[in-house]
């Protein structure tokens, strides 16, 4: 179980080359909940993740994590965010196994097998990565949300690549990471399962 | 992800990418064999140019060596990763270029005593070229970063990163050649070596920041 976590968001405006992505946009989540950042491609999801996770800067704003400005106390939210971006972070000269590795050394050969099965890659520990399609590659990257006990997972289009069960065990182990005062942050064009009382952001173009 | 598992990460991917720091030293070798070859191969000409022809090609084999450092880290994703991770981005820049220092620069030393000899450099110049390149190189690596760090979202920054570079390694050419020319003429040299030391000490201190700088602007 986490300890209760909250993430609030207030006034931002995000900018990208002439045009406004966000508006004075406000909200507030926090242990338990689940926010989907709905909009067209080019809106500005993954760039909200990005400020909301530190690497870009908003135009006007300020992103609280624990009621601390993230922009000042950066590696307090680091130390509790898992984040998956829009690429794989997948080194290509390392085995599928010793990829998961370098993100969990302390991981035992029981978890990464087990995450690895969870994401319908069970028997490719040891092939390197280089062999591996866009897609297999983007589930040994999902493959890390088995092996984490961050709190907070940004997640950016997290059901690419997955087929039908993949997309069913993601959707559990989300509900599980919820029930355990989890918060969770996802862009997807997909519809998520409704049980899981998903909020919405909307950003539009 | 923690120190340790990032430093044997990078370790393990150089020793897997042999053909990156292969073809630095490849180019080092071709260079100081070559060299002779074009010029003259006399060995009073060659024990007096030695220092000066093993500086510029260590210096052109570190320049490729460094120049795409971080390259593959900011196409896959990685550097983000560093960028969240929650350990120190200067440190992890500075783990990256220590063990790039490592596997490039001790096969060059291993080669060095091979090349002194077929350039005549007497054994007692040797070891001054070798001190040079021991506290001179570590500063070609950290000052090689940060235009690395700064050009790493370019797709063609190279050329940048050259220009950015070059005078910057000017001083440490200057003063090892300057260290072995001063030993040859059996002047002392502590004050080359001495200076040499604290280039590469202010390059510790002020390349990891830099880095870590340029590659957050690059990243964002």
């Amino acid at each position: 179980m986490h300890s209760s976590i909250s993430l609030n968001i207030s006034n931002l405006w995000i900018e990208r080359g002439e045009r406004y992505l966000c508006k004075d946009m406000s909200f507030s989540l926090s242990g338990g909940d689940i926010c989907k950042i709905n909009g067209e491609n080019g809106a500005g999801k993954s760039t909200l993740l990005k400020i909301i996770v530190g690497i870009l800067s908003p135009l006007e704003g300020t992103v609280y994590y624990n009621g601390e400005d993230v922009s000042i106390h950066r590696d307090l939210l680091h130390q509790d965010v898992l984040y998956l971006g829009h690429n794989s972070a997948i080194k290509s000269v390392f085995s599928v196994a010793e990829n998961l590795r370098w993100y969990f050394p302390n991981a035992s050969d029981e978890a990464i097998a087990y995450a690895l099965s969870v994401v319908s890659l069970s028997g490719y520990e040891e092939t390197p990565s280089s062999q591996l399609s866009a897609g297999q590659k983007r589930r040994i990257t999902l493959a890390r949300l088995w092996l984490t006990d961050k709190p907070l997972w940004l997640l950016d289009e997290p059901f690419t690549a997955l087929d039908v069960q993949g997309v069913s065990s993601l959707e559990k182990r989300m509900r599980d990471h919820i029930s355990n005062g989890g918060l969770i942050i996802l862009t997807t064009h997909q519809d998520i399962d409704a049980s899981l009382n998903v909020k919405e952001i909307n950003l539009t173009l | 992800m923690t120190y340790f598992s990032f430093t044997k990460g990078e370790l393990l991917t150089l020793l897997r990418r042999k053909q990156d720091t292969m073809n630095a030293l490849i180019f080092f070798l071709m260079v100081v064999i070559l060299f002779p070859l074009g010029v003259s191969p006399s060995p009073e000409f060659l024990s007096v140019a030695a220092g000066g022809i093993i500086w510029c090609a260590a210096s052109l084999a570190i320049l490729m060596s460094v120049e795409g450092m971080f390259k593959e880290d900011f196409n896959d994703g990685c550097l983000e990763q560093w960028l969240v991770s929650g350990l120190s981005l200067p440190v992890l820049i500075l783990l990256k270029v220590s063990i790039h220092w490592l596997i490039v620069i001790v096969p060059l030393l291993i080669m060095a005593p091979i090349l002194a000899q077929m350039l005549f450099l007497p054994m007692d110049i040797f070891y001054v070229l070798l001190q040079t390149l021991i506290l001179g190189t570590p500063a070609l690596f950290l000052i090689g970063t940060i235009g690395s760090a700064l050009t790493v979202s370019l797709r063609h920054g190279a050329v940048l990163m050259l220009l950015i570079i070059i005078p910057f390694y000017l001083p440490v050419i200057i003063f090892s050649t300057g260290a072995i020319r001063a030993a040859q003429s059996g002047m002392l040299y502590d004050g080359q070596i001495a200076i040499l030391a604290a280039i590469s000490l202010a390059s510790l201190v002020v390349s990891p920041i830099m880095s870590a700088i340029s590659i957050k602007a690059s990243v964002s």
